[in-house]
Formats: C-alpha cells, structure tokens, sequence
C-alpha cells in the first residue's frame, strides 16, 4: 500500500515537473516527507522522480523538436559547477535556512512566471520546415509552432541567464532538489525563450543535474531500493503523460499552473520550516 | 566565458552527411529520430521491470531495482556523450567542449563527494 502511495506521489510530481519544466523533486520531496519519511531518505528519491520523469518525457520532447540540446549544455555546465558548489557547503547550513532558501527561491519563481508574458514565441512566416531545429555553433534555434507555422528564438542576456543558473545549482546542492523550478522561468523571462522551448530544454538537463546527485547518493547507500522501484513507476508514467499535457495546453495555461504549483510548494516548505 | 554567437562556415559533417542550410545560419542534424523511440523502448522496459520488481520477493526485487536505478542514472549521462560525440561529427567543436567539460564537472563532483 505505502509503495502504491510513493508510485501515484511520483506519477503526479512527474507530470507536473514535465508540464511546467519544474523537475518534480521540489514537489514529491515534501509531499513524501509530509508522509513521515526523513528529508534525508526523501531526497534522492526525489532526484530519481527527476531523471526518470525526465527520460520518459525526452521522446515526445524530442519529436516536437522543442528541446535546444546546445542551450541545454552551456547552462547546465554553470548549474552542475554551482551544484557541486552547493552540496560543498550545504554541512555549513542548517537546514531550516535550505528549507527558507528554497521556499524564496519558489516564491520568486511564481512571481516571475505571472508577471508578463512570454515575448519570443512568434510564428515567422519566412521560416519553414527546413529551418526547424537547432543551429550549428549558435544557441539560436526553431521550432514547429502547435497551431503550424515555425518560431524562431535566439537567447538573450546569456551572461546573467548563466548566473542565475549558478545560483539554479547552488541551490540544488543545498536543497537536494534539480532547481528547475529556478531554470524554466530563467530561460523564459531573463533569456527570453519560448515556454515550449524553455520547458523542453529544463526537463532535459533536470535528468543531468539528478543523475549527478543519485550517482553519489547510490553509492553512499542512501536509497531504498524497493521505495525506489515505485518512485521510478509512478515518475515514467507521469513523465509521459506531462509531456502530452504540455503539447496540449496552451502556454499561457502552463504558465499559470507554473505559478501555481511554484506558489504551493513555496507555501508547504514555508509550513514545513 | 566567451560563448560561440556565429554560425561556422560547414556544409558537412564528418561523416559526410550534408547539414541544411536553414535561414541565417546551418541547422543541426540533430532531430532525435533515433534517440526519440530508443528512449521510449528503454522508458518501457524500465517501467515493467520497476512494476515486476514491486510484485516479486524483495532478493529478486533488489536485482531488479539495482538495473532500473542504475539505468535511471545512466541515461541522462549517455544522452550528453551522444550529443558530444554527435557535435563532433558537425564540426561544432566549441559545444563539444563544452559537453566534455559538462561531464568532467559532474565526474569531479561524483569523485569529491565519494572522497568525502
């Protein structure tokens, strides 16, 4: 019974996490430790949910041709150097103050996302089929538009984008979450990408950041092997269907249901502190 | 850090296969034709051995659960060497870099926190 709970916990968290780009772990993590599990074992179940939810959603990803793989490495490259910053340091804080800095970090993610909307995803009717993808030695990029037509991005503010990002994987570190949330409203707002596009990209390198931190956290022993076969369950299954949901709604839609879960969970580690 | 911002003057990849000249720039062979139903065959397997492995007794659960964690972990790791090895192919040899240093970073966190 309880494996069935972690399964339905990790499908929901999943699907959420694919939808809006979040990762899943900032949402399963204290929904599981609400159950009475320790933050301690929670964590690296939370970063599987992550890696799993974020193989299952890659191949509709991939087909829709939204993910922009280079985007993907050049600020995974400053959020995985911030992560491994992070859980240098994370001995030195108590965890009340993670707990704090995460909540912040939600917050501000939920704000961000309300705030305007996104400015680059317009169809431009001089680009056509041949131009969808990503470009050779650029970050600049296109993608086959739902409702037809091609939209064509290229990011801006790199410098600052990579700096949050830093801060996306310091407070993975810290926290043991994937710092997606941080991410997709950093691609959106600050670099400018689509929300497809951004949500894509995040899920993508959600999977690196986790798989960075389960390799450690397998091999010091801290995952429960049979909590962590319903934990892989549930994620792949959400992952999927996140991943439909996402082609579906509308951007607009995600980015309020963003906001909202962002809100929540701020909320529930606030309590939780 | 200086990022690459212009596209390379190439009109093949290594291995011969014409890139499509797209509007301002060369767009990446790179569709995911292959990896896309790849990820959904592995996807699959995974999710009936994560299933078979809550069925069955713990000692042969826990064998199970050791392929599924070690597959999960594994994955994301293999998708960043395709794509190095993939920009390598375009000539895009600044990404490719940037891919390795990627994997090096996460190699030298993994070895820090085992040392610790």
């Amino acid at each position: 019974m309880e494996l069935l709970q972690y399964a339905l916990l990790a499908m929901s968290a999943a699907g959420l996490g694919a939808v809006g780009g979040l990762g899943g772990a900032v949402l399963l993590v204290p929904a599981l430790v609400l159950l009475g599990m320790s933050p301690a074992e929670a964590a690296p179940l939370g970063l599987l949910s992550v890696a799993a939810g974020s193989i299952s959603a890659a191949p509709s990803q991939l087909r829709d041709r939204s993910v922009n793989h280079r985007i993907g490495i050049v600020t995974e490259l400053a959020a995985v150097t911030g992560a491994v910053a992070g859980a240098t340091i994370a001995g030195a804080l108590s965890p009340r103050i993670l707990t704090y800095l995460l909540a912040g970090a939600a917050a501000a993610g939920a704000v961000l996302g309300l705030r305007r909307a996104p400015s680059a995803a317009f169809v431009d009717p001089a680009y056509g089929r041949a131009d969808v993808g990503e470009r050779v030695g650029r970050l600049a990029g296109a993608y086959p538009a739902p409702g037809g037509g091609v939209v064509p991005y290229e990011p801006r503010r790199l410098p600052t984008a990579l700096g949050l990002m830093t801060i996306a994987g310091l407070v993975a570190g810290t926290a043991g979450t994937s710092g997606g949330f941080i991410k997709t409203p950093t691609e959106t707002e600050v670099m400018g990408l689509p929300l497809r596009v951004a949500t894509a990209t995040t899920t993508f390198t959600v999977g690196i950041t986790a798989s960075a931190a389960l390799l450690v956290a397998a091999i010091d022993g801290r995952l429960d092997l049979r909590d962590a076969l319903a934990v892989v369950a549930g994620s792949l299954l959400g992952g999927q269907l996140g991943a439909g949901l996402q082609r579906a709604l509308p951007d607009r839609s995600v980015r309020r249901l963003l906001a909202l879960v962002l809100g929540a969970a701020a909320v529930v580690l606030v309590v939780r502190a | 850090m200086n990022l690459p911002t212009r596209a390379q003057p190439l009109t093949k990849t290594r291995s011969g296969t014409p890139l499509v000249a797209g509007r301002a720039s060369i767009v990446s062979t790179i569709r995911g034709r292959w990896q896309a139903p790849v990820l959904t065959r592995v996807a699959q397997v995974m999710f009936v051995l994560a299933v078979v492995g809550m069925l069955v007794p713990a000692a042969i659960g826990s064998v199970l659960a050791v392929a599924v964690v070690g597959a999960v972990i594994a994955i994301p790791l293999l998708r960043v060497c395709w794509l190095v090895f993939r920009w390598w192919q375009e000539r895009d040899t600044r990404f490719a870099v940037i891919g390795l240093a990627l994997l090096a970073v996460v190699a030298f966190g993994a070895i820090m926190a085992m040392g610790s």
